[in-house]
């Protein structure tokens, strides 16, 4: 008899809160056989990673493995063994590739002191080292050896990592999250790579990902974890196109679509609980954010059951979620605009180009941003998209007014920015404002919510503590936050509430256009859905301006009337948003459109890699 | 430095949670004692603490055999108290740890501030003028700057005042560095704040728990270098009382009497012991990002 490569049989594990003993992950079953690849899919505190830590027997010491079985090849694994297979038996790839290698020593000294470790001899590690990074599919495996992890991109230093990982013939790869602080071209790459190397040497791997739809291109099967519950696992095709459980199909639903007609994001209630949250919490964990639930969700857990073939959940009202919540069609976009008003903010042939002194002396160019022109106009929702490295934020820090172009003008609301008075510019200030890519950075933790959000009366004259506070309550409304939340410092709050009071203190100065840089892409989809949605009802409400700086497709699509789309520091393609996305016509719009994973579970992807390459050198000759 | 954190009632709630700290309440009740016992001196002490009894030279402790009741710690070799100059030495101890501190700290902050949001030329000239300053040894640079002052208290504290402002310096500047390149100090100056705006709403609010830290430490250090100098007969004239005068002449007799080391021994590892738990304490509980969420 086979036995699954790896297993877990109610596994429990067991936080102290006070008294009280919670469980982070509850009667957890999963099994994942030889070249098979199981997906675990949820947001963040899901207790995917925990998963991981349980099976790389490196629990932290406040936590306690309460009940349950793990066996690995039909063995129990206790954490001492699990310790000793780690980089032999067991492997891991990291979520970010360059803060997992050290930067002070070169690729070769750490992949050798793997292979080391792994039981190479020392005479063919170099050769073995070699001959692994050209199985990734890196070029010129000898120089790579000798560079340095910040002289490799992002993507290579990932290549490296699964070199590693496989180099000791694992039996079991557990990627955390291994794309997610990748480009959208590169998580193709990467995704693709893995498939392939695994099918070679039909290694099992365990996924771990926020993404459902990516998880049900690429995996076998999928688990759906919410606060340590498995609330959902099956095949993944079966679980995107029928997701039965309500949580399951939320987030399904949370993402926004690349084709057909765009839904309003549905926003599930409240937060996934948390540690203290989940004491309380005897029944289903998902019930206080669940629309069909009854009361004997709230007293008793359900039992994983079979609602297909080989498809389980863990839900008293099963498959009944998508009758009773009707989504709304949203209507065309181009109507918002204000015809014939005149233009918020020109670009004329803005650039930026950066002088670099180079070893040998001479003076060498960088063009961050290439010569672009671009009007905004008022109540317009304009998205921009590229790669990292492209031009995108430099752009959006020349329209906030951060940096001065190094040659063109900027214009708002038709005056120059260069040479404008002081009274000019402070009209600009209040008419163009800029909401921040990272929460956590931009919001001072010093400051209460109510300080942030006013913090533009502040320079004011005039202003007493009663108008802070009247302002303060009126941006806390605009937001959809609770006026209790006023008080609070930045660290007491969650990510999504962090950035809409980044968006608030943006409020607070009126302005006619928001610029927006990547500010839904480091949140969980749930709460990405929540924010996109008040971006949506600002510009309905207030006709604000906003332009969307991000690297995904499908958020672009569900806010932007018109986009752009940036390589290499300029703009290779712009036009309506539907026009553009259903009809590409540059290589690279292309490639980016093909490297989403779509919709439907039974279309081909990730694509051949050939066809990506092809694009790829077509772009780079086009542009 | 009186930059407001937080509005009203956040700052009540604060404090109280700050006493409840451990640190903060054993540091807290140790600096009340000092200062208690510095300000109360005349009432506290036995007796007068420049008062020579030559007949009652080197007495040992009272609960030793052939202590004195009048003398509860014993006397030094010219037959004065132990305890009341003891008592007598914490008035300068406090002075000195209060006033140096805080000249090092208000100079050498400002100046961090400055550069590091500044950076550019003024930046790098200091960093070349704080690089010349440390490169002179502070015990040696401290006597020199005495020898060239004169002896007195408000020497002495201009003396650690000149020399440990490069320690707030590097520190911080560091810090500043690091919070000027974070996105609220781009995201003030977009709401239309001025330098120096930012400077003092965003930047020093963020360094004000290392420089309450720094601050505190640096009272610790502001009381040894005060002893060092003392010893060296480089500090207070001699009919002023300060621990560091009875360090020096308690050394001649550290074999018959050692009672006359210890008493200013203890009163030092006391006095930075206090500071040092106070401060550790209160960066803990002060820096609002050291927040649970509730």
């Amino acid at each position: 008899m086979t036995h699954p490569v790896l297993q877990f049989s109610g596994v429990q594990v067991v936080a102290r809160v006070g008294k009280q003993e919670v469980a982070l992950l509850r009667q957890v079953d999963f099994a994942v056989g030889k070249g098979r690849t199981l997906g675990l899919v949820g947001e963040s505190g899901a207790g995917k990673s925990m998963i991981g830590r349980v099976v790389a027997g490196l629990l932290p010491s406040n936590l306690r493995f309460a009940a349950g079985r793990v066996l690995f090849q039909g063995e129990r694994l206790t954490s001492a063994a699990a310790r000793g297979y780690l980089g032999k038996r067991i492997a891991f790839i990291p979520q970010e590739p360059l803060s997992a290698l050290n930067p002070v020593l070169t690729i070769g000294q750490q992949m050798l002191e793997h292979l080391k470790r792994v039981g190479v001899a020392r005479a063919e590690r170099n050769q073995y080292a070699q001959a692994k990074l050209a199985e990734v599919g890196l070029p010129e495996p000898a120089q790579i050896l000798s560079r340095y992890p910040h002289q490799l991109s992002g993507g290579q230093c990932q290549r490296v990592l699964i070199a590693m990982a496989f180099s000791g013939d694992p039996e079991l790869i557990i990627a955390d999250e291994p794309t997610t602080a990748l480009d959208v071209v590169t998580q193709v790459q990467i995704i693709h790579l893995l498939r392939h190397i695994q099918k070679k040497y039909e290694t099992a791997v365990i996924l771990i990902t926020h993404d459902l739809r990516m998880a049900a291109h690429v995996c076998d099967d999928v688990a759906v974890l919410y606060a340590g519950d498995v609330v959902e696992t099956g095949p993944a095709r079966l679980v995107l196109e029928q997701p039965c459980h309500p949580y399951s199909w939320a987030l399904k639903q949370a993402t926004p679509s690349l084709h057909g007609n765009l839904h309003e994001l549905p926003v599930l209630p409240d937060l996934m609980p948390g540690l203290r949250d989940m004491v309380e919490l005897r029944g289903c964990r998902f019930a206080p954010r669940c629309a069909t639930r009854n009361v004997e969700c709230e007293s008793h857990v359900h039992p994983l059951e079979a609602v297909g073939e080989g498809h389980y959940i863990r839900c008293a009202s099963a498959c009944r979620i998508q009758e009773n919540v009707q989504t709304k069609v949203l209507p065309q976009r181009s109507s918002t605009v204000v015809a014939g008003a005149s233009t918020l903010l020109e670009l004329h042939q803005a650039s930026m180009r950066y002088t670099i002194k180079r070893a040998d002396g001479k003076k060498a160019y960088f063009d961050a941003l290439k010569p672009l022109d671009l009007s905004i106009r008022p109540g317009e929702l304009v998205g921009v998209v590229g790669e990292s490295g492209s031009g995108k934020s430099t752009l959006a820090r020349i329209m906030a007014g951060l940096v001065q172009p190094t040659g063109g003008e900027v214009r708002v609301s038709g005056i120059a920015r260069q040479g404008a008075s002081t009274q000019q510019l402070e009209h600009m200030r209040q008419t163009v404002q800029m909401v921040f890519q990272d929460p956590d950075s931009a919001l001072n933790p010093r400051r209460t919510v109510e300080s942030l959000m006013t913090q533009a009366l502040e320079i004011q004259a005039g202003i007493t503590a009663e108008n802070r506070r009247e302002q303060a309550l009126r941006l806390v409304g605009q937001v959809g936050m609770a006026p209790d939340a006023l008080q609070r410092f930045p660290s007491q709050l969650s990510g999504g509430q962090k950035q809409r009071v980044n968006i608030a203190r943006a409020l607070c100065a009126a302005p006619q256009l928001l610029i927006a840089d990547e500010i839904v892409s480091g949140l969980d989809v749930s709460v990405q859905a929540l924010i996109m949605n008040l971006l949506l009802r600002l510009n309905r409400e207030l006709g604000i301006a906003v332009v969307l700086i991000s690297h995904d497709l499908s958020v672009i699509r569900y806010l932007c009337q018109r986009v752009l789309v940036m390589y290499r520091g300029s703009v290779v393609e712009q036009g309506e948003t539907d026009t553009v996305f259903s009809n590409p016509r540059h290589p690279y719009t292309r490639v980016l459109l093909s490297s989403v994973p779509p919709d439907d579970a039974r279309a081909n992807w990730p694509p051949a890699q050939g066809s990506l390459e092809a694009q790829m050198a077509l772009a780079e000759s086009e542009r | 430095m009186t930059t407001k954190v937080g509005s009203g009632p956040s700052w009540r709630g604060r404090l109280r949670r700050a006493v409840g700290h451990p640190k903060v309440a054993i540091g807290g009740v140790m600096v009340l004692f000092f200062v208690f016992v510095a300000i109360f001196a005349p009432w506290l002490a036995p007796n007068n603490p420049n008062a020579q009894d030559l007949m009652a030279t080197l007495l040992p402790p009272a609960w030793d055999a052939g202590g004195m009741a009048q003398f509860p710690l014993g006397t030094d070799s010219l037959g004065r108290c132990v305890l009341s100059r003891l008592i007598y030495g914490s008035r300068i101890a406090l002075l000195v740890a209060v006033l140096a501190a805080t000249g090092a700290m208000v100079f050498g902050s400002v100046l961090a501030v400055l550069a590091g949001y500044l950076r550019g030329r003024f930046d790098t000239t200091m960093g070349f003028l704080v690089g010349l300053w440390l490169s002179v040894p502070p015990v040696v640079f401290s006597m020199l700057l005495m020898v060239g002052l004169g002896t007195g208290v408000r020497n002495v504290i201009l003396a650690v005042v000149l020399v440990d402002w490069t320690r707030f310096y590097r520190v911080v500047r560091a810090e500043v560095l690091v919070a000027r390149e974070r996105e609220y100090v781009q995201a003030a100056r977009l709401l239309g704040f001025s330098h120096w705006r930012t400077m003092t709403r965003e930047i020093l609010p963020g360094v004000l728990p290392l420089i309450l830290t720094l601050f505190s430490l640096q009272m610790g250090v502001a009381i040894i270098v005060e002893a060092i100098l003392s010893f060296v007969g480089l500090s207070v004239p001699s009919d002023v009382v300060a621990w560091g005068v009875m360090l020096a002449d308690g050394r001649d007799q550290i074999y018959q009497a050692g009672w006359t080391l210890l008493a200013p021994i203890g009163g030092i590892i006391f006095a930075v012991l206090a500071f040092n738990l106070l401060s550790d304490g209160l960066r803990v509980t002060l820096d609002p990002r050291l927040q649970k969420r509730s």
